[in-house]
């Protein structure tokens, strides 16, 4: 009985399991909505940013400003997003790995560099590779607060405007889909200037060619208060608020989907298991039934005798 | 004829003054018809009503009103703060984008009060952060009297 008394024991335990991680995989899908939906909400501000970026090109302000202009690198920045939580697949140990060698990458240039990172997981992870980390953000689930988001951004953006770094790299999980997400290192300080060369190019030839002028006469429309410079003075840091953002959501998507995706295929494994240890169980509980008549008949048997 | 009416009809509009919305980068907070809407530029108070010449503009912080909105009473406001951003004024549309934008009738006026007093308590040396308190004290002052408006 002994050997079918265990299997019961592990098939329960993979049942508990089982329950956990089904638990947990719907937990997972339940914040992937909500965050889904968050990030969903946020692009408008993005879309209308962008909206009024061109309109500014394209009257032909010069886009002029620091925070465009690119310089040698001789310090830089690398903020690294990582969640609080495991279990939730390889989320954590790409971002680890995208950040290692990006950082790997500075000390090869003998770039001095700033390091900074949410999420315990990713805390813990480099401690563990040694590497000294000049901020650490734990304050960030699966809800990133715009308000919370602003003061790291102000910060970098200061360090720059001050010259203290000259590079400003995210290192986070961007979203494509549900079946699609990938660690990245993206740059976001110095501002890629927006595709103004090409959207201005496109509208002026649009214009002389009557293909689409709409674009064009739309936006010569506008006036500017105070002026387009000053405008654009404005609307840079807060383009680049909105990317930070941006990269915070998406890290906050792709965590609970990774964790979804990771549950769910836990769940299925444990059922897999308990498959298994049913089959063994039964079939040990039988040949035990067997073995247990056959002490019987042979009772019997030598009883005849 | 009744075609040429029709498509009139159509576009000019959902013919109800103009449209409004706030877009923060967490949400769009607002979006609304209403026959005008008063904007706190960086250099005082714009009104904006059907048919106004396109413009892009600065905000400073402040109180956009929004008044007779569509399906209320015609002189109902709707106030909501705003911090900053920028404001696009397409032909029938307002766009205000803004990073924070806070009903009034939400405002905490206590903690409005406290903010302002806490600010005007910090010590700021240094041309920069003068401005920048100088810039934040506005800010909740503005605050402080759009909560107490609203009582």
């Amino acid at each position: 009985m002994a050997k079918a008394r265990a299997l019961d024991r592990r098939r329960r335990s993979v049942r508990n399991i089982r329950k956990i991680t089904r638990t947990m995989e719907l937990i997972a899908t339940a914040r992937f909505k909500k965050a889904m939906d968050r990030s969903v909400a946020a692009r408008d501000y993005t879309k209308q940013l962008v909206k009024i970026l061109e309109n500014i090109a394209s009257v032909g302000a010069d886009v002029v400003h620091p925070l465009l202009d690119v310089r040698p690198t001789k310090r830089s920045a690398v903020l690294v997003l990582s969640g609080n939580r495991g279990l939730c697949g390889g989320y954590n140990s790409n971002i680890v790995r995208q950040s290692v060698a990006i950082l790997g990458q500075w000390r090869n240039e003998h770039v001095d560099t700033d390091v900074a990172v949410s999420g315990k997981r990713g805390i813990s992870a480099l401690k563990f590779r040694g590497i000294d980390m000049d901020e650490r953000y734990t304050a960030f689930e699966d809800k990133p607060a715009f308000d919370a988001v602003m003061p790291i951004g102000r910060a970098y953006l200061e360090a720059y405007a001050a010259g203290k770094i000259d590079r400003l790299d995210v290192v986070y999980t961007r979203f494509h889909s549900i079946a699609r997400q990938e660690a990245v290192t993206e740059m976001l300080l110095p501002l890629k200037a927006p595709e103004i060369a090409g959207a201005s190019a496109a509208g002026s030839t649009a214009g002389t060619t009557s293909g689409s002028p709409k674009a064009k006469l739309a936006s010569q429309e506008y006036d500017f208060y105070p002026s387009a410079e000053s405008i654009l003075e404005e609307i840079l840091p807060a383009s680049f608020l909105s990317r930070l953002f941006k990269c915070f959501l998406d890290a906050a998507v792709s965590e609970q989907v990774a964790r979804m995706v990771a549950m769910k295929a836990a769940s299925e494994n444990a059922a897999g298991l308990i498959k298994n240890l049913s089959r063994r169980y039964n079939r040990a509980r039988q040949s035990q039934i067997t073995g247990e008549i056959m002490e019987i008949l042979g009772g019997v048997e030598a009883l005849k005798k | 004829m009744a075609e040429t009416t029709g498509s009139r009809a159509e576009r000019d509009g959902d013919a109800f003054g103009v449209r409004c919305v706030i877009v923060t980068p967490e949400m769009t907070s607002l979006d609304t018809r209403a026959r005008s809407v008063t904007l706190p530029l960086f250099d005082g108070q714009r009104g904006v009503g059907r048919g106004h010449a396109p413009f892009i503009g600065r905000l400073g912080a402040g109180e956009v009103r929004i008044t007779g909105e569509q399906g209320g009473a015609a002189d109902a406001v709707r106030r909501v703060f705003v911090e900053g951003g920028f404001v696009e004024v397409g032909h029938d549309a307002v766009t205000v984008i803004t990073q924070r934008a806070v009903p009034a009738e939400k405002i905490d006026l206590t903690q409005a009060r406290e903010q302002l007093e806490k600010i005007q308590g910090t010590v700021a040396t240094g041309d920069e952060a003068i401005a920048t308190k100088m810039q934040a004290e506005n800010t909740a002052r503005e605050v402080v009297r759009i909560a107490e408006r609203g009582r």
